[in-house]
């Protein structure tokens, strides 16, 4: 058969930042396509030159024989590309018929949308594909984030596409609706179609692709027929040759004071009755499904989400309520957050100002600021994490994404706490800097510090925490350590319930 | 397998309970539920200290009382769906009276050209806001300040001082009368389904979508320009019929006359449920907002307590409305997450 | 100083400085010493009441309750006072406070109970209004103290006192703004409060602060300002929430929050208050001086927005790579 979509040689620069450049991809209808990479590896730009989102700078793509060039959404929909990207593109006040209509709506002589066949529509198409129940008259914002998902999924297949592209589409998923998903995909191939299934988890890949396609570093590595090319080949083809040099050698640092011990720590119901004891020098890996009460853990930890249960740091109780609370100096806890342009950093603010906007009162005398103190502070902290910023006046936002997240390390080291809360750091970021992030988490352990590190990597933690906490379902499904620490075991730990055992 | 997904996600969907659903319907309406509450409670309290409350002469009257702030309110109120906010209809109203008082001479064809006129040139100064705002990515509240100032300032140059004459034809209008309801109800009969017709528009969903959420609508294709244009064009031109209503009422032109609609326009709107957020509300909660405000001028009358007192009534009863609303709306948020 | 960053603000003291040399042409008489002192005095009154404004809309809010906590400040001065020096002592004093405490209330009000700043702010002002409507019966009385007259138009070696007073606020607001832990934490709320609340800034704190320095300006301006006309009247108040806001903006402040400087809304005072005294000089009627106004102030926000910066050739883009 012949390939129904061909991509050739995609190049895409953002200034000086290379995001593709030698994408290839070919794929039939009739299929379902895996695209496979890392992080930064060049899938959602990718993607985003086929939906019209991006325009390619060079490269060629047909699309059944004939050239495809689109300048916007519209123009990649009416050929009849549909892509359903990790963020959602629906509106919480409408409802879900509005929403999987929006700019389409029917309209009725009078101009005006026709909600009836809307809601008729919207019905036809979840039977059609069996969707989860949803009611097609409910506002948006009114469902959870897995619900919004497959909303967004029945708005891009309400196009009838030719092509539907599906980035990350299960990751906000639970098990049941993951599935559907996975069957979908395989009728929507059925009837004709072709799915690009862009997607971290192997074991869905291997089950619903008929080709895989790798990418690594903007450019295409490898393709495969799924059924003759196993996991290992795939994932070394994705990792490159990286791996060794990217983690730190790993010493056993932990003393046997405790740092942090907490009891019976619950979280509405999203965090069920956690007993976990971090140590001096230790790094303690926290793992989960997505959802599992990894975030509830570090939120309520940081005082940003109202918890129960009890709470000691370095020997002593304490009570939490907000951020304020937890930053108390060298007793305190500090965050590296998750959103860290909405929760992290003032963008538009000097890297100064952001690192030290948690530490005013240290280079403040009589009331009054005093610049050197704070220049001294902030030139300290650029040498040394080798933050690269024109100038410590350069506004945050525009250093590059491993330099922001070095100015959030800052920001957090200069507050002098010694429980560091990690949640996945190295998210989004250069490989490099991973492997600098990496080497500094060893290196605050071996000097006293106690790290509470949470990744969606599994390789991550794997090599640089000392222990790993597993959570399954808001509790403490076990503990790995030496040998136990592996992905295998984690991915077990976080997936088969070991309770009864 | 190496990696767990790496997207932000929320925890799989539990279907709520019986009664938690029910309170999350409450919840979602507790913003137009409020100000029903406070209008009955207000008539209740209205009706048992004088006669003839609930009869159609008193809502011919307080419709009549209650129009000019109506259609102010009705521009603002898409424009706060838009998630934006309209400063200058205060200017457009002065000079949209001004005009009028000046222009109209002693009715018939003069009158009707210039009442087009001044629609278009409300249409026109609404639009230009909306390109303002657009184009250089200004923000509305200083973009439609300055242009408050420039339509007020024009209006002071046309006619300095209150006064001009209206025709005599054109001020009979108040007291028209059709079916025993007043031409005013007839207007707002007019205006409520205006409402229902636009708002189901793909540019009345369009914009109720921008102020919902502005990234999800322009990737859904929506055009921020023509959002803005329709926005404040629409806007401006219902500035301009409060004007032109404004002065069958009053009789003449005045110059200073609309800075009082600007903050009571907002005012009812948000009474009426309106989130200056952005997407949420309609209509009719302005309307119930703009009927309480005036009914809490007719209770003060009767109350016969000084008149002074109103504006006290009126600021009491925007932050209880506001308040209760914000807390609705946070518990139907504890409700969702 | 990074002068970049600045720039809306340069912008505000260029235009300032343009005005000036533009009126030196047309109107030679208008900037003789005597006539600029008056109009010092008068920038001072739209300046002390836009300082606290500044400091709202730093940290991302804004208050419309100015014009009757003006107001009212004014009324219940005279009205205690009667005329009487010695009162004072305990009037202003008082009316200091009950003008922070009013701000108090704003800022919890949008803090707290999450209540946006328009809807609080405006509601706070109309309760006002009523009160002393209501308070006064409609006719407030009464002539200002001689003290106060004597800040509002008195002269101290020549020098206007009440310029003097703005000059001494003024460097209160700087130092608050660029040299105190307030400031920071302020501009930081503006930015992002979550960002901030994840850094441990004390938000809620921070916001009612600046509120509650709005209530106390608009407070003390009242005060003066019937020194200023020699009584208090109703209404008076109400020109300056527009001016007030408006030198802000003019200054260089974004509405959105996060940045702008008190030395900005000082050439934004000026700027209002030099238009004011021209027009007249130029035989151009109220009418012409608002369409000026809002001209101005439209051609300053537009000068200062990204937007018209994206459409210019930059050196920017080489400078973030």
């Amino acid at each position: 058969m012949p390939d129904f979509l061909e991509a050739l040689s995609v190049a895409k620069r953002y200034g000086g930042i290379v995001a593709l450049s030698d994408a290839t991809l070919k794929a039939r209808s009739g299929e379902v396509h895996a695209l496979l990479g890392e992080n930064g590896a060049g899938k959602s730009t990718f993607i985003q030159i086929l939906a019209g989102a991006v325009r390619a700078d060079s490269g060629s793509i047909t699309l059944g024989g004939e050239r495809f060039a689109v300048r916007n959404p519209e123009e990649a929909q009416r050929l009849g590309v549909a892509a359903v990207f990790q963020e959602l593109s629906l509106i919480p006040d409408l409802t879900v018929a509005e929403n999987i209509f929006f700019r389409r709506e029917p309209l009725s002589p009078l101009r005006t949308a026709r909600a009836g066949a809307m809601r008729e529509a919207t019905a036809e198409l979840f039977a059609r594909y069996r969707f989860p129940a949803i009611r097609p008259d409910q506002e948006l914002r009114r469902l959870t984030l897995a619900e919004r998902q497959v909303v967004e999924i029945a708005k891009a297949l309400a196009r009838d596409p030719r092509v539907l592209i599906l980035d990350e589409a299960t990751s906000a998923l639970a098990p049941r609706e993951t599935e559907w998903l996975l069957g979908l995909s395989r009728d929507l191939a059925a009837e004709g179609k072709l799915v690009i299934y862009i997607s971290h988890r192997l074991g869905e890949v291997r089950r619903i692709a008929d080709r895989v396609t790798v990418f690594r570093n903007g450019a295409t590595v490898a393709a495969y027929d799924t059924a003759s090319v196993d996991d290992d080949t795939i994932i070394a083809d994705m990792l490159g040759r990286q791996m060794e040099r990217l983690y730190p050698e790993r010493r056993n640092t932990t003393t046997g004071r405790i740092a942090l011990s907490v009891k019976g720590l619950s979280v509405e119901n999203r965090l069920a009755d956690l007993d976990l004891d971090l140590r001096e020098g230790e790094v303690l890996g926290v793992a989960g499904l997505q959802g599992h009460g990894q975030r509830e853990l570090f939120q309520a930890l940081f005082g940003a989400a109202r918890a129960s249960g009890a709470i000691e740091v370095w020997g002593k109780p304490r009570t939490i309520r907000s951020p304020r609370d937890a930053l108390s100096g060298r007793d305190g806890l500090a965050l590296v957050p998750e959103d860290r342009r909405n929760h992290g950093l003032l963008l538009a603010k000097s890297v100064r100002e952001n690192l030290t906007l948690s530490v005013v009162k240290r280079f403040t005398r009589f009331g009054l600021t005093d610049p050197k103190r704070e220049a001294k502070l902030v030139d300290d902290m650029i040498a040394q994490l080798r933050i690269k910023a024109g100038s410590p006046e350069q506004a945050a936002g525009t250093l590059s994404g491993g330099n922001q997240q070095k100015v959030i390390f800052g920001k957090m080291l200069l507050t002098d706490a010694r429980i560091l809360l990690l949640y996945d750091p190295t998210r989004g970021i250069d490989v490099g800097t991973k492997g600098e992030i990496f080497t500094l988490m060893r290196d605050l352990a071996a000097r006293g510090y106690a790290i509470l590190f949470y990744s969606s990597d599994l390789a991550e933690l794997v090599h640089v925490a000392d222990r790993v906490a597993v959570l399954r379902y808001g509790r403490l499904a076990a503990i790995l350590e030496g040998a136990e620490n592996s992905e295998h075991q984690i991915l077990r730990a976080a997936m088969i319930d070991t309770r009864a055992a | 397998m190496t990696m767990i997904a790496s997207e932000p996600g929320e925890h799989a969907a539990r279907p709520p309970s019986a009664p938690a659903r029910w309170r999350g319907w409450l919840l979602d309406r507790a913003s137009l539920l409020i100000p029903c509450l406070m209008l009955l409670a207000l008539l209740a309290v209205y009706g048992s200290m004088r006669e003839g409350v609930f009869t159609l002469d008193e809502l011919n009257l307080d419709t009549a009382a209650a129009m000019t702030l109506m259609l102010a309110a009705t521009g603002q109120t898409i424009v706060l769906l838009r998630g934006g906010i309209d400063l200058s209809i205060g200017g457009m109203i002065s000079l949209g009276t001004v005009i009028a008082a000046t222009q109209f001479g002693d009715g018939g064809a003069t009158t009707l050209l210039w009442s087009v006129l001044i629609v278009l040139l409300g249409a026109v100064v609404g639009m230009l806001n909306g390109a303002l705002i657009t184009v250089l990515r200004l923000q509305p509240f200083l973009v439609t300040l300055a242009t408050w100032s420039i339509l007020a300032g024009t209006a002071l140059i046309i006619l300095p001082i209150d006064g001009g004459s209206l025709p005599s034809g054109w001020m009979a209008f108040g007291s028209g009368s059709w079916l025993g309801l007043a031409s005013p109800v007839w207007l707002l009969i007019l205006l409520l389904a205006f409402w229902f017709w636009f708002k189901r528009t793909r540019t009345g969903i369009a914009i109720k979508a921008t102020g919902s959420n502005e990234r999800s609508a322009f990737l859904s294709g929506v055009s921020p320009l023509a959002i803005n244009l329709w926005t404040y064009g629409l806007s401006g031109v219902f500035a301009a019929l409060a004007a032109l209503y404004l002065t069958t009422q009053t009789g003449a032109g005045s110059p200073t006359i609309g800075k009082d609609y600007i903050l009571p326009s907002v005012a009812a709107a948000v009474i009426g449920g309106i989130s200056l957020f952005g997407g949420r509300g309609g209509l009719v909660g302005t309307i119930i907002g703009a009927y309480i405000l005036t009914i809490i001028g007719n209770l003060v009358f009767v109350l016969s307590i000084s008149s002074y007192w109103q504006p006290i009534a009126s600021g009491v009863i925007l932050l209880i409305a506001v308040l209760a609303s914000s807390l609705a709306e946070k518990s139907s948020r504890r409700n969702l997450s | 100083m990074n002068l970049a960053r600045h720039r809306s603000i340069l912008f505000a003291y260029l235009g300032l400085i343009l005005l000036l040399v533009v009126t030196g042409l047309v109107a030679p008489g208008f900037l003789s010493p005597t006539h600029f002192r008056s109009l010092a005095v008068l920038a001072a009154f739209i300046g002390i009441v836009a300082l606290g404004q500044t400091f709202v809309v730093i940290g991302g809010g804004i208050d419309l309750s100015v014009p009757w906590v003006l107001n009212a400040a004014a009324v219940l001065m005279t009205l205690f006072a009667h005329g009487q020096d010695a009162p004072l002592v305990w009037i202003v004093p008082l009316l200091l406070a009950a003008g922070t405490l009013v701000g108090v209330v704003n800022g919890l009000g949008v803090g707290l109970f999450g209540v946006p700043p328009i809807i609080m702010t405006l509601a706070v002002n109309v309760i006002l209004q009523g009160g002393i409507l209501v308070y006064t019966g409609g006719a407030p009385p009464a002539t200002a103290p001689a003290a106060i007259q004597f800040l509002a138009v008195g002269r101290i070696a020549g020098f206007p006192v009440i310029v003097l007073l703005w000059i001494v606020l003024a460097i209160v607001a700087t130092l608050l703004l660029s040299k105190t832990a307030f400031g920071r934490y302020l501009y930081a709320v503006g930015s992002s409060a979550t960002v901030a609340e994840f850094s441990g800034v004390p938000t809620l704190r921070t916001s009612v602060a600046a509120y509650a320095l709005s209530g106390f300006t608009a407070a003390l301006a009242g005060m003066l300002l019937t020194g200023y006309s020699g009584q208090a009247y109703l209404g008076m108040g109400d020109p300056y929430l527009f001016t007030s806001i408006a030198a802000v903006a003019i200054g260089g402040a974004s509405i959105l929050g996060g940045s702008g400087h008190y030395v900005g809304t000082i050439a934004g005072a000026l700027v209002l208050t030099v238009l004011t005294g021209l027009l007249p000089a130029l035989n151009l009627s109220n009418g012409a001086l608002l369409v000026v106004y809002g001209a101005v102030i439209l051609v300053t926000v537009a000068l200062a927005s990204e937007a018209l910066t994206d459409l210019l050739p930059r050196r920017r883009a080489r400078r973030i790579s």
